[in-house]
């Protein structure tokens, strides 16, 4: 690439006009082509100006950080949106992965060093790679807490973004807990009312997470829900009352939604179990555990195919909770699901969120799974609560998901397969994708199994008539 | 009809014992009919409509008369019910049309004969073993004029090709938007779908019912009993002899077909045992089926389920 910089500056002028009129006959490659020459010879061009690339990555790193989340938020609200945008969250990207993968490759001072550093900046990073996720910034972690951020949340923060907390259920149980301890401490300056000013106290908080990991659908409702209550408060209310009014709400949305919630739902699942059943799950739903263990306290008897999938594994921890209750179960990974499908009798999968259409988005391997039972006739049963229903519509599953984080998403492996032999981190010509999510579309799905009953996947819609109040 | 008698005559003192008293009531007709499923359908109406109606009287009693009076009214108003759906089945009859049905079904029967009033069709009606309705409703029709001819179940793919759509009747129509109706209904929309034939089920909406069955197996009428494979071989009978030669040459039963009097077998027709193994009732799949017509409205599967959602649970 460098010694093509000098011949593309030189072109630099005939090529915007030729390319302003020739950008629509040229390909989507071609235009990224031509827009990372564009920035290569403007950070060229910049590098040996000024001071050197060290600075550049300091100072990238966290607006980098701030702006990823709004960057996928107005890549989310417009696809289409010009490529003005595009640029600048390529550009970020491009340059905090600079600092991420090599750091010794930056170094202080102009010149040659800038020089080599900026090569490698537009050689490291493939124009052709990634583009399907291209839209989604990659993993770091959260900085310090700017503001006042409660240390409840801070640790939440970075249980979040190490995975010690997954799952749906899990993360909004525990985002709420924090908001109580927030909600308690919590003191109204003067002047202002507990209404609209802890509103804005909490917003910052919620960013604080979400720069961690992306908000789930459930903790964007059980928020949502939050925010009405807040709103709702009664001006004249002593502080602490109110405060305490709030953390009432929070109990009883947690202790409706989704533990009642979730019993219903175990209940209702129960009655599709039936003695001598052979039943296959995917990862691990804690809806689904309660629901099977539920089912085998019953008394029935059936037999388990707990299907995982790397580099989570979460399906060990299902394994382990299933066989201490004293259920026969088998574990296999998700590439085997050909060989046993055939003598499933139900499969029963989680979601992460429930959306209009009837779409299932849950962990990635989920549609797989749903797709090879369709394929053999095996019904499909999720089983959801209605506070993981999205009022969004979900297609496919490159618009909305999530990368996962590289490091130690090798450490699954077995330690007798040498670290070298595999490939731990991204290099020139490799990039590593870890999506966590999937969309498993209605036609895959025959029933879903919520607290108000059991119904087919393309009526999720009208839940809202069934639960008699505005869906939240 | 039975319910609202049962009210009428029942000396419950407080609400509760009312509904107590509806509810052995339900339980004794459900045990004393065997295919209790569109019978299962109307008590659980009746039940939400007793259970959901406002409370604003004074006494029981006014509130008994007020009930009995609904029941009245509604049962009434379920007579209507086939002609509406009538109605809305003409809709879909051309003139000329050629028309599949399964078995015998009073719905089914009221929309052939009032599309006839106006257009020509001609109706193929399978036998629908082993009640063999079929040809109940065949008699119906020749009664009626309309040309009709019965259809073997097996010869149903036969003449599928040449049929413009099929239209059923139903036991019931579940929450997943699929259809439970006579054995053969599955076969029939199975062969519907794969040669592209619209497959219309006609239901009142009072046959529609909270049930998810997630496969045939699923049916609350499936169990053990059903096709089960027998424990005890019995023994084959021996083959008859001739000529101290067994019956058995096969050039010969390749040129010319068995007949029934040289026949090496013994049994002609299933046994009442073989046949009582065998499922009354078949869930259809949703996917199946083109369109609901019932008198609320033309339904797809998926509305169905709207409709349930809406009726039990606003």
């Amino acid at each position: 690439m460098g010694s093509e910089q000098p011949p593309q500056t030189s072109e630099q002028g005939q090529e915007p006009s030729q390319s302003f009129r020739s950008q629509k006959s040229m390909t989507k490659a071609e235009r990224r082509e031509l827009q990372e020459k564009q920035r290569a010879t403007k950070a060229a061009a910049k590098a040996s100006g000024s001071t050197g690339q060290a600075n550049k990555p300091a100072t990238k790193q966290p607006e980098g950080g701030g702006e990823k989340s709004s960057g996928k938020q107005s890549g989310k609200q417009g696809s289409g949106s010009g490529q003005s945008t595009q640029p600048q969250n390529q550009h970020q990207r491009r340059a905090s992965r600079v600092s991420g993968v090599g750091g010794d490759i930056t170094r202080p001072g102009g010149g040659p060093g800038a020089n080599i550093a900026s090569d490698l900046a537009s050689r490291s990073i493939n124009p052709r790679g990634v583009r399907i996720f291209s839209h989604f910034g990659l993993q770091h972690k959260s900085g310090a807490g700017k503001g006042l951020i409660h240390p409840a949340i801070v640790r939440l923060g970075l249980l979040f973004s190490d995975f010690q907390i997954t799952g749906a259920n899990a993360r909004c149980l525990a985002t709420l807990i924090a908001f109580k301890h927030v909600i308690q401490d919590y003191t109204t300056p003067q002047n202002n009312t507990l209404s609209r000013h802890l509103m804005t106290h909490l917003s910052a908080q919620i960013s604080h997470l979400v720069a961690a990991r992306p908000m789930s659908v459930t903790m964007g409702n059980a928020i949502r829900q939050l925010k009405l209550e807040i709103s709702g408060v009664d001006i004249d209310l002593p502080e602490q009352d109110a405060k305490e009014a709030l953390c009432g709400t929070i109990d009883s949305y947690i202790e409706e939604r989704i533990t009642a919630a979730d019993q219903v739902i175990a209940q209702s699942a129960g009655l599709k179990i039936k003695d001598g059943d052979i039943l296959l799950t995917y990862a691990r739903s804690s809806v689904v555990e309660k629901a099977l263990l539920r089912a085998h306290e019953e008394g029935k008897s059936f037999s388990v195919y707990v299907v995982d999938s790397r580099p989570m594994l979460e399906g060990k921890k299902l394994l382990t909770a299933l066989s201490t209750a004293g259920i026969p179960c088998t574990y296999l990974l998700l590439p085997a699901i050909g060989s046993v499908i055939a003598e499933v009798s139900t499969v029963f999968i989680g979601a992460h969120s429930l959306h209009s259409n009837g779409a299932v988005h849950s962990r990635a391997g989920t549609a797989l799974v749903s797709m090879m039972a369709k394929q053999h006739s095996i019904p499909v049963v999720v089983c959801c609560e209605t506070y993981k229903i999205s009022e969004t519509v979900q297609l496919d599953s490159f618009t909305k998901n999530e990368l996962g984080p590289l490091n130690g998403i090798f450490s699954t492996f077995p330690i007798s397969i040498p670290r070298e032999s595999l490939a731990t981190e991204n290099t020139t010509n490799l990039e590593i994708l870890n999506p966590l999510y999937d969309l498993t579309p209605p036609k895959n799905i025959t029933a879903v199994v919520t607290e108000v009953g059991i119904i087919p996947p393309t009526s999720i819609g009208t839940i809202h008539i069934a639960l008699g109040r505005q869906i939240v | 009809m039975a319910l609202t008698e049962l009210i009428e005559k029942s000396s419950a003192g407080t609400m509760f014992e009312l509904s107590g008293v509806l509810d052995k009531g339900t339980q004794q007709l459900t045990d004393r009919i065997p295919n209790s499923i569109s019978l299962n359908a109307g008590c659980e109406l009746f039940n939400l409509f007793v259970t959901v109606a406002t409370h604003d009287l004074g006494s029981l009693s006014d509130f008994k008369d007020k009930l009995v009076r609904q029941g009245n009214r509604y049962i009434a108003e379920a007579a209507l019910y086939s002609e509406k759906i009538a109605g809305f089945t003409n809709g879909f009859v051309k003139d000329g049309s050629v028309i599949l049905t399964h078995s015998y079904s009073r719905v089914v029967m009221k929309a052939l004969l009032h599309a006839h009033k106006r257009k020509r069709i001609s109706v193929y009606v399978t036998e629908a073993k082993p009640r063999g309705l079929g040809l109940k409703t065949y008699e119906t029709l020749t009664a009626a004029g309309i040309p009709c001819t019965v259809v073997l179940d097996s010869t149903v793919a036969y003449v599928m090709d040449k049929v413009d759509f099929v239209l059923v009747g139903s036991e019931a129509v579940v929450e997943s938007g699929g259809l439970i109706n006579a054995t053969g209904s599955n076969q029939i929309a199975i062969i519907a779908k794969h040669a592209n034939k619209p497959f219309y089920a006609l239901a009142e909406s009072f046959k529609f019912r909270r049930l998810f069955p997630l496969s045939q197996y699923d049916l609350p009428t499936h169990g053990p009993g059903v096709l089960p494979f027998p424990r005890h071989i019995p023994e084959a009978p021996p083959a008859p002899l001739i000529n101290g030669q067994p019956l058995v040459d096969e050039f010969k039963d390749a040129m010319f077909p068995v007949s029934i009097s040289t026949g090496s077998w013994t049994q002609k027709s299933m046994s009442a045992e073989q046949v009582a193994l065998n499922p009354e009732v078949d869930y259809t799949k949703p996917d199946l089926i083109s369109l609901v017509i019932s008198d609320v409205g033309i339904l797809t599967p998926e509305g169905v389920s709207h409709y349930l959602v809406g009726m039990f649970a606003g």
